[in-house]
């Protein structure tokens, strides 16, 4: 089976901060998925200038090929040397893990990267080196299929240091409690949101320091079909449902006549519900085969909306309480986000003249519009999207 | 009976949901449950009459603020 990566982070500013001391980089390759962490020294402008120099630096460097060894010389000589503490700093992590399932992990000065697999925290053999004159970690191993990996700052260990806890949360205890709150979450969205509250809540609500989680599970390839708007020419109806309904991917239906093309050529029944689960939104239907119906632009523009939250990394669990919701907006969410790796939408460019009505309180002549937000934010969350038009 | 109303884009927008929930008083009302069955379906592709609904094969335009005239003229009187 293939397998991709799901990856998410989050951040909290050390309290009064307004910038955070972390830096996390997300990168793909064609044949990798690359997480960088970054822990400046000191906080604020000053953390943060050399968090994101570092870990621009690793990623740019790494994605043209350098080796460990260029990126951390090159990352001694080029960050500014601090003028109280004499010093040029910044902690780092980085997590390469292949599509042949190969894995990569390289650690300097960060917490060591907590691993879980099947159930247990697993240590992995490391080998330690010195680069110009910093003691570097490398572990090479493979990965296997529902591995998780979290990364971290600092922060996350000392969490309510001095405070609710003597010695703060300990790497030991912090292992555990993941390892308790990955078998009650799927995603790594879920799992960084939950590690997250939980330093949050240690801190009291006022972080000593920054503290970033970073987490990379390991999850199969899952496809996604969506199709939504009618094709343009009728005749492209038959070809357009029998590509979309091909193999074992999710398949979603966003529109009215959309709906009605499937069944029609499916020759299946279309039946629709009439309770509103969402007063501002139409209800949904079922077709036999496929696995959610809704209305089109409406619907469409609230998944949108729910998706550019999602990615605007200031989600709590409210976002998961409104994603877990019954409504189709919701349902669509849900599954690009938590149960999709790879998407393919086929969309048709046929115009609705209805909609080109000025007095009705929505434009909903907005779908290729629609379209185009939804690919770049699905890309910009990590996913492969694939875009036929008909 | 059955009676269909829309509830694609455009008629959601034009009040699908009011119709449907002024119906489904209605119906209690005059305690027709069990002679009137109400059902929904996306875009009946006559979007410009909307808010479509069809009753026997016919198409009635509705609006949020005219269903009770059609209830009274039509359903009931299609009942009588």
């Amino acid at each position: 089976m293939k397998v991709s990566v799901d990856v998410c982070y989050k951040s909290l500013n050390k309290y009064q901060e307004e910038l955070c001391g972390d830096k996390v980089e997300i990168l793909k390759t064609e044949d990798s998925d690359i997480i960088i962490l970054a822990d400046g020294m000191g906080s604020g402008v000053k953390a943060n200038i050399l968090a994101t120099l570092t870990s621009k630096i690793l990623g740019t460097m790494l994605l043209g090929g350098a080796t460990i060894d260029e990126c951390v010389e090159t990352i001694v000589k080029t960050l500014p040397v601090c003028q109280v503490r004499k010093v040029a700093y910044s902690t780092f992590s980085i997590l390469q893990i292949f599509k042949n399932k190969k894995a990569y992990l390289v650690e300097f000065d960060n917490p060591s990267c907590v691993f879980i697999r099947d159930g247990k925290i697993v240590k992995i053999p490391f080998v330690e080196r010195l680069i110009e004159n910093k003691v570097i970690k490398e572990y090479h191993f493979d990965v296997l299929l529902n591995d998780c990996f979290v990364l971290m700052s600092d922060g996350v260990i000392h969490a309510g240091v001095g405070k609710v806890l003597n010695f703060g949360w300990t790497w030991d205890s912090m292992a555990e409690y993941t390892l308790k709150s990955t078998k009650s979450t799927l995603s790594a969205s879920r799992l960084a949101s939950m590690l997250s509250k939980a330093c949050d809540d240690l801190y009291m609500q006022i972080p000593g320091d920054d503290t970033t989680i970073a987490v990379a599970r390991v999850i199969p390839v899952k496809e996604v079909h969506l199709f939504t708007g009618p094709p343009v020419n009728k005749d492209s109806d038959e070809k357009l449902v029998s590509q979309f309904m091909k193999g074992s991917a999710k398949k979603i239906v966003c529109g009215g006549t959309s709906a009605n093309i499937i069944a029609r050529v499916l020759d299946k029944e279309i039946r629709t519900s009439l309770i509103y689960t969402d007063p501002s939104l139409p209800p949904m239907a079922k077709i036999e085969g496929i696995d959610l119906v809704t209305e089109g632009v409406l619907t469409l523009s609230r998944t949108l909306s729910l998706l550019k939250t999602y990615l605007s990394n200031d989600i709590d669990y409210t976002f998961f309480q409104k994603l877990d919701l019954e409504n189709g907006a919701s349902k669509i969410a849900k599954v690009l986000i938590e149960e999709c790796t790879n998407i393919t939408l086929y969309v048709g460019k046929a115009m609705n003249e209805a909609h080109q009505n000025p007095n009705l309180p929505f434009d909903l002549s907005i779908r290729m519009n629609l379209v185009e937000q939804l690919k770049d934010t699905l890309k910009k969350m990590g996913k492969e999207v694939e875009t036929f038009y008909f | 009976m059955f009676i269909t109303i829309c509830v694609g884009s455009s008629c959601h927008l034009k009040g699908s949901r009011q119709i449907i929930e002024s119906l489904e008083s209605l119906i209690k009302e005059h305690h027709l449950e069990d002679d009137i069955e109400l059902n929904g379906s996306f875009c009946m592709g006559e979007c410009m009459k909307g808010v479509c609904v069809t009753m026997n094969g016919t198409l009635y335009s509705l609006k949020p603020d005219n269903v009770e005239e059609f209830f009274n003229k039509e359903v009931l009187g299609g009942l009588r």
